[in-house]
């Protein structure tokens, strides 16, 4: 079971699961054995808006770290998300093709976007945030934004 | 199956959201159906009448049947007329229709541009045809 690091700010409650790494865009990567499963954090989605569309690379793509892995439009922006890490692409979730709205309703968990077979896996995690380090980075600038209002 | 009584008219209520694209697209989608498509046999009510408990706003959607038009999942119009008691047909998020109409993609919010327009058209079509069926009995009342 998957535990979480929350702050609210106003109306709003951020989770951050504490199983996974995290780039700095909020894009999560969790190992499984060798492969590592991608999507977006609680607070990327939510700031992003209702998910319209999701374009995801497809099976077999090779990627390298920080190259476009998807791009989800949303009610608001169009966000070009890069990979957490290299590989190849072995799976992606089909639920991208016929409800993209998991990615709102579920992000860490069935709104995932793809598992990649990791290239350099120990290398690529150097690179990323933990958990406490991404949840300290999102609140300070989820603070720093309610105070310039 | 309800059908409609031949004095009843369908209500559209849009979303009132301002400053919003999806909103705009609502309420657009709104005005083509009870202006121009079908002003015989819909009428508008505003979502802000109900919010503030307008009693003929009220009496509306109480005696008609109503399709309801939501800008985000908020659904502000969607549930403000189940609390006033209306007997909804059918309710629309403009984002569903949208992932319908993929090519339509609106933008701007006071002013659309033809992406929303197109959608905001596309939307008024799939109303005026649940309307025609609503007036025809073909189609009861219970979102099926």
């Amino acid at each position: 079971m998957t535990d979480f690091l929350e702050f609210t700010i106003d109306k709003f409650t951020f989770r951050t699961a504490t199983d996974r790494f995290y780039n700095d865009e909020g894009v999560w990567a969790k190992p499984e054995n060798n492969y590592v499963r991608i999507g977006i954090s609680d607070y990327l989605q939510q700031r992003s808006g209702d998910v319209a569309f999701a374009e995801v690379k497809s099976e077999g793509t090779t990627v390298i770290f920080g190259e476009e892995i998807a791009v989800i439009e949303t009610i608001k922006v169009n966000i070009s998300l890069t990979s957490p890490v290299a590989g190849k692409v072995i799976e992606v979730n089909s639920a991208m093709e016929t409800s993209p709205e998991a990615i709102n309703q579920d992000p860490y968990g069935t709104g995932w976007l793809v598992v990649i077979e990791a290239a350099e896996l120990a290398i690529d995690l150097k690179h990323l945030l933990d958990p406490q380090a991404y949840f300290a980075k999102i609140k300070l600038e989820a603070e720093q934004e309610v105070k310039k209002e | 199956m309800t059908n409609i009584d031949h004095k009843e008219k369908v209500v559209i209520i849009p979303c009132s959201g301002i400053g919003k694209t999806y909103g705009t697209v609502s309420r657009e989608a709104a005005y083509n159906v009870t202006e121009d498509l079908r002003p015989e046999d819909t009428r508008l009510v505003a979502l802000s009448k109900l919010v503030l408990g307008d009693e003929e706003a009220r009496s509306i959607v109480e005696g008609n049947p109503a399709i309801t038009i939501d800008g985000c999942k908020l659904a502000c119009a969607t549930k403000m007329v189940q609390c006033s008691g209306g007997r909804i047909a059918r309710d629309y998020a403009v984002l569903d229709v949208y992932r319908r109409y993929k090519q339509f993609k609106p933008q701007g919010i006071a002013e659309l541009n033809e992406g929303g327009e197109q959608l905001a058209q596309a939307l008024a079509n799939e109303i005026t045809q649940l309307v025609d069926e609503l007036i025809s009995g073909k189609r009861g009342e219970d979102n099926g």
